[in-house]
């Protein structure tokens, strides 16, 4: 047996996930004091002279769930702020009485007007922050080392105090050694995290779905995986080749992990990227499968592209099989939405294939071969999100992907709304830019271009996640520009151009747009159909994550850093 | 302010000199891609310039490359056609009408050049013999004269090792005296065989080898290929050349003999931007992590070290390369991310754009910020070029910019939309303004009346010493049983700068003290000529070649001749794998980066080929076991892959440049050279862990066409009449080295190979 099939096994037995939940209704202990933002390059930072908050302290302050009407915005626990991945926050009182600051000569920023706190992340950050009960999480790389056994190339999480922005943790995983072709250097974790009760679920950047305890070893190594000095050597996949590896009082506690490329055959493509989003007692994962060097072949055409694991054991549960992988573009980076639309528990997945797909969230299909078991995802209804004419020439040839005004795939989240669901089509930036399209799906309608409420073809390629409030959609597209369109007819209100790339996606915000790119500006648009620029904020690095809002504080994350906006 | 400057250093820059039309060697010339000064910058100027913004001749051919000019003809890369019929074509033109005077195609063969990124480069015009040179990312270095009649030809990828990038970069060869230096991150054999970012030297009249050099480091450094254009000076007494790496350097070699001279690490990716010399500056760029900030990318100056006979840093032990120059070589920094783009130099000035459309202009000496104009939302690609108080940028979504700078701000003079993507630098030259986009090459004219050609400062060439070593040549060489070579012998001194020659010399086998494989290759000399006698077996080693007190190492392979069979039975199994704990042994030294991709196992009380899954870095052995001009011929082998119902391997076959596979996660018997271009398929059933015999040749017709023709059947059944597949080629590859092939998705399942044989067709 190998360590991978042991672990589910041991976590699969009966009783684990039971006391999994009583411990987290356990009052926690004393946790150590948070660390200090870190402000040198190369070494771990020295521990903030006056101890702030602990996580387990600030939880005790911290709330729920937001009331839709909470002036503050509540928590902010997966990617897209909840599962229908609208990034609408009912926060008010936000003041973007701000700025970036300068970079300072070790690294630290100076003069940010109106941040409780600063601090340093790697040198590239794209795991926008999520923020749940006292702690702030971000996904980014290992370019500013705080832990002194980890140094190198890592994707890392890194768990900060709401508070003070001190670290209280960090998750480091270490490199595939594919290279570029699975795991592009410097990435670091791409992934959200996803935070239910004391559990934060995290997309490694080696493929592998990782629970973690958001108390890190505050409260002890609770199990049942229990080698977490050996997974900073080689990941899952290389437990029983390492060397245990001390990383001190800051390392992170593995609950339980799950190997997507040993397990499934899945070849990702440059990075496995893509936030978990939970449904019952599920959590849904984009596998990032995708094409290999050659950016034609598809190593792996029968691997699933989306898998349903249990919370609690990450086992897997389900798996998609409707042949998406046979038909993949370039890969699957999508991270999937969750909804109850007309009543139906429904995933919602943008596809590698440009489609979106709904599959139901609580019965999949049952094959048998031999003595094993396969749960197939139940398809709900399929949508062609990429135009005909971007597949097809006039000739009815197939037009050449990569190109101009060539067939993409959805990359963004897909946006569910008012029981409708919207989709956006794009590219790996590296692909440059072209034809784009919003398509607006009535999920009622079953499967086909019937259920095509509308499509907006005017924007280009995007990888950003559409924004609604108020029956008015933001999209941002990949050429810099940012589009309001009435959500329900499709219908564009106006256009703005912020002359830079865009990665990120908007939030809509008492009653503003907020949106970064990559010239490092954090544009500030007024919500609503009358066009009106309110404010450009400037910051020392790019802007390829989006800003968040929550319990009052307003989130931005550059390249290098992450700014919390608000009183301390 | 998205940048900062550290303490610079200044130097005096080097500038161009008064007018002499008359002996003006670059006068109407523009021979390689970084122009007369390696700066990019032209040595024209216009009396009463205008700019006329309607080109006066287009041709409708893509290229991602830049055009040069020579003697009245302009040599341009473009590729043309799609799917298995897509070329690249090295096209020579009339200067005036760009009317088409020859012409010579290539294709691409295995590689892994994704979305039309072909030439990605451009010619290179020796001006002492007219001829002309390519490279291409396939690995195929070419000599072409002025007629279009090949020189001299070699298949890099076949014959040393080159391996394939996504990225399709190609770049340039640049000649320097009698040298032609191309490069590429190779997998080779011995010391060699670990993939490194190399240069090799090649006799630019002959084509043959006389050094191979690696200056630069390896994993975890080695993250790309780099295109990075050598770019020569005379330091110290010797020609030496600077270029960046694949793997995060900057480093210095020596032109005559490839001795790595320095290097520094900036960075922890690639550095793909050639660098610029200015005075005693080196300015460079990159566009990944720094070495020692957690900022990405800088703009930079190095004060070339001046003194070559001083230790200048130590080889790192666990590295390799070069001897590594410290941090405090850098005059200058200035925060600025890019990748592909490299600097500009005109006087002091330095022109940068970085990856999001921004063009700064920073004092060369000290790096202090000029002024900055944002041009455009992405500058991914295209270097600038200066001409005459103009900047001509050509812009990756298509538009070609010129900007007056001669004033404290730039001033924007044209900007015209041109039809597709722009990738390459413009191109400047008596009063024509070049530029090659996805969908033309332009012709666009400055109008005028009359042109000046500034004088370039004279290449210091250095005075050759007393002979102090013996180069072979070639410095490789590789045989099969039965045959020999002469090698010649050059002396170089002690700055490898070319000395003259010697006629005999003794020649013993040589094992470097350092190597891991003390291998002899088996073959004996007679004077200078080497060979292989008729039963000679499989070997790769070195010799040492000595006349009285100079000395000097050749490297050699020979390679099984046909028929071959190698069952694997007589390999020594003489290692114990760590995890598996199992014995194994490794394939024929002369197999090309084989070692650390395949083992020799025993499956079934047989001794069989097995695909490595140590490291996922190497899920893909792509090895090749001959001589790159073998044709004709047949390939079968016994081949199995491991697996399971959700994960199967690919295993297949080598022949003539065709990789022809049973693909298990698909279930196909599949031939291909590139996935995107030339790519046929049956249905064909694998299960996993059982035998096939796989048979495959391939056969060319005389209009140039050929067929694939494959076979599988399982082991020990009958071998059916009919071919599984017979996949047509229109324009068939009509030779190439027989290999072998495995691909273990993510390292997750091996593969099998085992009575391997290669005939001759009848």
């Amino acid at each position: 047996m190998k360590p991978i099939e042991f672990l589910i096994a041991l976590a699969t037995v009966g009783g684990l996930s039971l006391a999994s939940c009583e411990r987290a209704a356990e009052p926690a202990p004393e946790a150590p004091a948070p660390e200090a933002p870190a402000t040198e390059t190369s070494a771990p930072s020295e521990p903030e002279p006056e101890a702030s908050v602990s996580p387990q302290s600030a939880r005790v302050e911290a709330k729920e769930f937001a009331a839709e009407d909470d002036p503050s915005g509540g928590e902010w626990t997966q990617w897209g702020r909840d599962g229908s991945k609208n990034m609408a926050s009912p926060a008010t009182g936000i003041s973007l009485d701000i700025s970036g600051g300068d970079t300072g000569e070790g690294g630290e920023i100076e003069g940010a007007k109106g941040a409780k706190w600063v601090v340093k992340l790697g040198s590239q950050a794209y795991g926008t922050p999520t923020i749940y009960q006292g702690q702030v999480f971000v996904g980014t790389n290992n370019e500013e080392p705080r832990i002194e056994a980890v140094k190198g190339d890592y994707g890392i999480v890194m768990a900060f105090d709401e508070k003070t922005g001190g670290l209280n943790w960090q998750f480091s995983v270490p490199k595939l050694e594919a290279g570029k072709v699975s795991d592009w250097e410097y990435l670091g974790i791409c992934s959200s995290i996803l935070l239910d009760g004391k559990n934060g679920y995290v997309v490694s950047n080696r493929g592998e779905v990782i629970c973690l305890d958001t108390y890190g070893m505050s409260d002890g190594n609770d199990g049942p995986f229990e080698d977490e000095a050996k997974y900073v050597v080689g990941g899952l996949e290389k437990l029983d080749q390492a060397e245990p590896v001390d990383k001190g009082d800051k390392g992170a506690d593995i609950v339980w992990g799950y190997d997507i490329r040993s397990e499934l055959g899945v070849f990702p493509h440059n990075i496995t990227s893509s936030s978990a989003v939970l449904a019952g007692d599920k959590i849904f994962v984009t596998t990032s499968n995708g094409v290999d060097w050659s950016h034609i072949n598809i190593p792996a055409p029968t691997a699933p592209s989306l898998i349903a694991l249990d919370k609690e054991t990450g086992a897997l549960v389900g798996e998609e099989a409707s042949g998406i992988s046979e038909n993949i573009m370039h890969c699957n980076w999508s991270s999937p939405a969750y909804a109850e639309i007309n009543g139906v528990p429904t995933v919602i997945f943008g596809a590698g294939d440009g489609y979106t797909y709904g599959f139901h969230a609580n019965e999949f299909d049952v094959e048998k071969d031999g003595d094993e078991e396969f749960y197939l995802m139940k398809e709900l209804w399929k949508v062609n999100c990429c135009p005909d004419d971007y597949r097809f020439d006039e000739k009815g040839e197939p037009i050449k992907y990569a190109t101009y005004p060539g067939p993409s795939e959805i990359i963004s989240s897909p946006v569910v709304y008012n029981n409708k669901v919207y989709a956006v089509i794009g590219q790996d930036p590296e692909h440059g830019e072209g034809v784009g399209a919003v398509t607006c799906i009535d999920p009622s309608k079953g499967s086909g271009d019937d259920a095509i409420v509308w499509q907006f073809k005017e924007l280009g390629r995007s990888i950003s996640t559409p924004s609604i409030a108020d029956g008015l959609l933001y999209i941002a597209d990949y050429s810099g520009r940012l589009f309001c369109l009435d959500a329900e007819t499709g219908e564009q209100y106006w256009e703005h151009d912020t002359l830079s790339h865009i990665w990120s996606s908007t939030l809509v915000v008492d009653g503003k747009v907020l949106l970064g790119n990559e010239d490092g500006e954090l544009v500030v648009l007024k919500a609503g159909k009358e066009y009106e620029e309110l404010a450009t904020i400037n910051y020392p690095a790019p802007i390829y994550s989006t800003c968040v809002v929550a319990n009052g504080t307003l989130y931005v994350m550059t390249q290098t850093h992450l700014y919390a906006y608000g009183q301390p | 302010m998205r940048h900062h400057i550290r303490v610079g250093a200044v130097f005096l820059a080097m500038g161009v000199s008064a007018f002499a039309e008359e002996e003006n060697p670059d006068k109407g010339n523009w021979v390689s891609w970084r122009g007369p000064l390696q700066t990019g910058e032209s040595l024209e100027s216009y009396k009463d310039y205008e700019f006329n913004s309607e080109p006066v001749w287009t041709d409708s051919i893509a290229g991602r490359g830049h055009p040069v000019i020579f003697n009245g003809r302009i040599y341009s890369w473009g590729y043309r056609g799609s799917g298995a019929e897509l070329m690249e074509v090295l096209q020579a033109r009339e200067e005036e009408s760009g009317k088409v005077i020859w012409e010579r195609e290539t294709q691409e063969f295995m590689s892994d050049t994704a979305y039309s990124r072909y030439t990605i480069g451009a010619p290179t015009v020796d001006p002492a013999t007219g001829n002309i040179f390519l490279g291409n990312t396939y690995g195929e270095v070419m000599c072409y004269n002025s007629d279009g009649e090949t020189v001299w030809y070699h298949s890099l990828v076949e014959r040393f090792g080159r391996l394939t990038f996504p990225n399709g970069r190609a770049g340039s060869l640049v000649i320097d005296g009698d040298i032609a230096i191309f490069r590429g991150v190779t997998a080779y054999w011995g010391a060699d065989g670990p993939a490194r970012d190399r240069f090799f030297g090649f006799d630019k009249n002959t084509g043959e080898l006389l050094w191979s050099s690696t200056p630069g480091v390896g994993p975890p450094y080695l993250k790309d290929s780099s295109m990075s254009t050598p770019v020569l000076a005379t330091v110290d007494g010797r020609r030496v050349f600077y270029a960046g790496t694949g793997c995060g350097n900057i480093v210095c070699v020596t032109v005559g003999d490839g001795t790595p001279l320095w290097r520094t690490q900036v960075s922890k990716g690639g550095v793909n931007a050639s660098p610029v010399v200015h005075g005693e500056n080196l300015i460079c760029i990159h566009g990944a992590e720094n070495i020692d900030t957690t900022e990405t990318g800088r703009l930079f100056a190095i004060k070339i070290p001046q003194d070559l006979d001083v230790p200048l840093g130590e080889v790192e032990a666990d590295q390799g390369g070069a001897p590594k120059l410290g941090p405090e070589v850098e005059s200058w920094r200035y925060t600025f991310e890019q990748f592909n783009c490299s600097p500009l130099i005109h006087g002091d000035k330095v022109y940068q754009m970085d990856k999001t459309g921004l063009l700064i202009c920073v004092d060369a000496n000290s790096g202090k910020l000029l002024w900055e104009s944002k041009l455009a939302n992405e500058q991914l690609f295209a270097s600038p070029v200066y001409a005459d108080g103009k900047l001509y940028i050509t812009t990756s979504p298509g538009d070609l910019i010129i900007l007056d700078v001669t004033a404290d701000e730039p001033k924007q003079v044209e900007k015209i939309k041109l039809e597709g993507n722009c990738y390459g630098s413009p191109t400047i030259c008596n009063g024509r303004v070049y530029v090659h986009t996805s969908e033309k090459l332009y012709a666009f004219e400055i109008k005028n009346s009359g042109i000046t050609w500034a004088m370039a400062p004279k290449v210091e060439r250095p005075t050759p010493g007393a002979p102090a070593k013996l180069l072979p040549v070639p410095s490789d060489v590789l045989l099969t049983p039965g045959t020999s070579q002469e090698i010649k012998l050059r002396t170089l001194d002690a700055a490898g700068n070319h000395v003259g020659t010697v006629e005999t010399a003794t020649w013993a086998t040589f094992i470097p003290p350092t190597a891991k494989v003390k291998a002899e290759m088996d073959a004996s000399f007679e004077g200078n000529t080497i060979s292989a006698s008729a039963g000679a077996k499989e070997s790769a080693g070195a010799w040492k070649a000595t006349s009285g007190e100079l000395s000097g190492i050749l490297r050699g392979r020979v390679a099984g001749s046909l028929p071959y069979a190698q069952d694997f039975e007589g390999a020594a199994m003489p290692e114990e794998h760590p995890i598996d704990k199992v014995k194994f042994g490794h394939p024929p030294l002369s197999w090309i980066g084989a070692r650390l991709k395949w083992e020799i196992r025993e499956i079934g009380g047989s001794k069989v080929l097995a695909k490595t899954l140590d490291t996922v870095l190497f899920q893909r052995g792509l090895t090749f076991i001959g001589v790159p001009d073998s044709k004709n011929y047949t390939v079968q082998a016994d081949v199995m892959t491991d697996g399971n119902r959700r994960i199967k391997s690919v295993v297949g076959l080598i022949n003539q440049r065709y990789i022809i596979a049973l693909v298990g996660n698909s279930n196909l018997l599949e031939v291909s050279s590139n996935h995107e271009h030339f790519n046929e398929a049956v249905p064909f059933p694998i299960a996993a862990n059982e035998w096939y015999t796989l048979k495959t040749r391939v056969d060319v017709a005389e209009d140039g066409s050929g067929v694939i023709r494959a076979k599988a059947w399982k082991k020990g059944e009958p071998e059916p009449d009919a071919w599984t597949i017979e996949a047509k080629h229109s324009h068939a590859h009509a030779m190439g080295a027989p290999g072998v092939y495995g691909f273990s998705p993510q390292a997750q399942k091996s593969v099998f190979i085992d009575n391997l044989s290669v005939t001759q067709n009848d």
